[in-house]
């Protein structure tokens, strides 16, 4: 009963902001401050525990697997929008499934957490099992340098209270097992999902994982649980322990393929013997893309196919997974992506043309592109303009348009052609 | 000076895989994609560690990185400070960024209170754990007003009568106001963005350098144009937006 006035002041402070059209992280904080032991006692009531879902990338579409799949074995599960991984986001995402009493009803929560809050949010949260997809280059500006990024996630791993699922094939997180078992813990076991060795030699630029300059690699060969051996434009197929099993992709792409061994592979060890391929293989069918990636939205008479990208390895990987080069494009772009230095990395080579590019950074996009001698139809820096000149192009033959985005310029875009309705923590 | 006829330039790029973590290859892409509008051939060669450093160069490149590549590479680098200095006192030019710049500056002061000795071709040294300073970055310097972004926590302190890049009207820079350090033709800067493709007339002055030790004359042409109408646009959003706040939680 003692949650029954601060659920109720966040809730209208919820709606308020809402109102408003402001992001969702206030009600959050207004609860915490009001009842600090709310959060607490509300995920001790989940029966399967808490997973927390952290990587560079990924973090979002693999979240949202995990939860089809489980949803698909009948649990009820509490997740929190995508994006929303800081601390007040989650509070937040939390306090609009309550009662007003402090009750939640469902059986497990799988939350995507922001790795420089993992460790502390750990502390009231007591995830039972982590799930940890890569390190990769991202947001130096914030971080400083990626191992920083690695040894965030790895100290959070330690303290899960049941199952570690980690990448067999990322330079960090592979060392796991060894990390843990150095310390002589009992709890919690290891996991490993990964991608057929093949595949990732066969990957035009790898996994493109961070290069780990501290630690050498590992000699001993390490088994995956779950592992990627095949995708296409269809779907992928995953091993899952003996089985194989060949599953539709809400979004095409081998980063995508392995988000799906890893949420397999999590699901294999959150529910045991309940664990069923078949049921998990139903729910990747039913599966929609994860928000802006890979989404399909409609665009007058058209569709806009939405890729997004954060960082070198989402754009890189996205863009290699494009069936060719498409045939009309835009790229968004502002000063949500503070540092592009890493443009100079990417390989273009997907792309021969983009019709518009726009956003603050649009120049300096243009600049890279043109050291490549990739031809830009447009430079308008105004996204609202940028996408009427998109719209004045005659229908592509394939029906769909192609925007390249960065977060922000996505969730402006969503707004503008009229998919506006979405919380974000920010 | 010779005519403007074609010819090959070399780039020793070093340590790529270790030292370019804030996009610095595309200083490198940068240099070639100017050298060859110019109608030169261009040559990279990329040295890692335990190769052999070629005997000569045009352009020698190094990049920024963390502290365990700086480890990773400082072994062989000492191998070859000699050859590198051989190349510096031959007046090739150095383009040098963050670590890599610091590496063959004098030495680094790491936070843990530990010194690397540098190479010695650029004269200051640098001491690593000051405030951080992350956002665009616009100085005044010999070379115009050269635009970029910075993202270090490493104070550089220049030796007596050492000529800084330039004056910081923006950001943080050295950390006392200066930007960068100069040695000759060679620059060592700690702007990233990557800062040469921002800075057609850094890049043209290390090019120049490089080609006037040949004695072969360069001049940016129509060729360039498209590639200077773009940087300048991207400068001019830069200088527009470089009070941005950018979150460093």
């Amino acid at each position: 009963m003692r949650y029954i006035a601060p659920v109720i002041v966040g809730r209208a402070v919820r709606a308020v902001t809402r109102a408003r059209g402001g992001g969702s992280a206030l009600p959050g904080y207004i609860v915490n401050k009001m009842a600090p032991g709310f959060i607490k006692n509300v995920v001790a009531q989940f029966e399967y525990g808490i997973v927390f879902v952290l990587g560079s990338n990924g973090k979002s579409t693999t979240t949202h697997m995990l939860t089809e799949v489980l949803r698909g074995h009948g649990l009820t599960v509490f997740t929190n929008p995508s994006g929303a991984n800081l601390p007040q986001g989650i509070s937040s995402a939390l306090l609009s499934e309550v009662g007003v009493t402090g009750k939640l009803k469902a059986d497990i929560g799988i939350l995507e957490v922001d790795e420089a809050f993992a460790l502390e949010l750990s502390k009231t949260l007591l995830p039972s099992t982590i799930l940890m997809l890569n390190v990769q280059v991202d947001q130096l500006y914030r971080f400083f340098e990626t191992e920083v990024v690695a040894d965030m996630m790895l100290d959070t791993a330690a303290v899960a209270t049941q199952h570690v699922i980690s990448n067999r094939d990322d330079a960090y997180l592979s060392k796991i097992g060894e990390i843990l078992s150095k310390k002589g813990a009992v709890v919690p076991d290891v996991t490993y999902f990964g991608a057929a060795p093949k595949l990732v030699a066969d990957s035009a630029h790898g996994l493109f994982n961070a290069a780990n300059h501290r630690e050498e690699a590992s000699t001993a060969p390490i088994d995956a649980l779950a592992e990627l051996e095949s995708w296409d434009s269809t779907g992928a197929r995953i091993r899952v322990g003996g089985a194989l099993a060949d599953i539709a992709l809400p979004a095409k792409g081998l980063h995508y393929g392995i988000d799906a061994a890893a949420a397999l592979a999590t699901a294999a060890q959150v529910l045991g013997t309940e664990f069923d391929l078949a049921k998990a293989s139903a729910a990747f069918s039913s599966m929609t893309p994860a928000y802006g990636r890979g989404e399909l939205l409609d665009f007058g008479n058209e569709k806009v196919e939405f890729v997004m990208f954060k960082n070198a390895a989402s754009l890189q990987l996205n863009l290699d997974a494009l069936p060719a080069a498409p045939e009309q494009v835009m790229v968004a772009i502002d000063e949500g992506t503070p540092d592009v230095s890493w443009l100079y990395d990417i390989d273009f080579a997907q792309l021969d043309h983009v019709d518009v590019l726009t956003g603050a950074k649009a120049w300096q996009f243009a600049l890279r592109l043109e050291h490549e001698g990739i031809p830009v139809g447009t430079i308008e820096p105004d996204l609202k303009k940028a996408i009427e000149l998109m719209r004045a192009l005659p229908a592509p033959a394939t029906g769909h348009k192609t925007w390249v985005v960065n977060y922000e310029q996505m969730m402006l875009a969503r707004k503008i052609i009229g998919y506006g309705d979405m919380e974000v923590s920010f | 000076m010779s005519s403007s006829s074609a010819h090959s330039v070399s780039i020793l790029e070093l340590y790529p895989e270790h030292l370019e973590a804030s996009g610095e290859r595309g200083n490198v892409t940068a240099l070639r994609a100017r050298l060859e509008r110019a109608g030169h051939r261009v040559d990279v060669v990329q040295h890692t560690i335990g190769r052999r450093l070629p005997k000569d160069s045009d352009i020698v490149v190094i990049g920024n990185g963390p502290v365990s590549a700086v480890r990773s590479v400082y072994a062989d680098l000492m191998e070859n400070a000699a050859a590198l200095r051989s190349l510096a006192d031959d007046g090739v030019p150095f383009f040098a960024v963050g670590a890599g710049a610091e590496l063959l500056g004098g030495g680094i002061t790491l936070t843990d209170g530990t010194a690397l000795t540098g190479v010695g071709i650029f004269p200051f040294s640098a001491r690593r754990g000051v405030p951080r300073q992350v956002g665009y970055i616009v100085v005044e310097s010999a070379h115009g007003t050269v635009v970029g972004f910075e993202d270090n926590a490493s104070e550089w302190n220049l030796d007596s009568g050492a000529v800084p890049l330039g004056v910081v009207t923006s950001g943080g820079g050295n950390g006392n106001g200066r930007e960068g350090v100069i040695a000759g033709s060679s620059i060592a800067t700690q702007t990233k963005g990557p800062v040469l493709p921002l800075n057609p007339s850094l890049s043209d002055a290390v090019i120049r350098a490089a080609l006037e030790r040949r004695d072969v004359a360069y001049a940016p042409s129509t060729a360039h144009a498209e590639l200077d109408r773009l940087a300048a646009k991207s400068r001019e959003v830069i200088v527009a937006n470089v009070k941005s706040v950018f979150t460093t939680i």
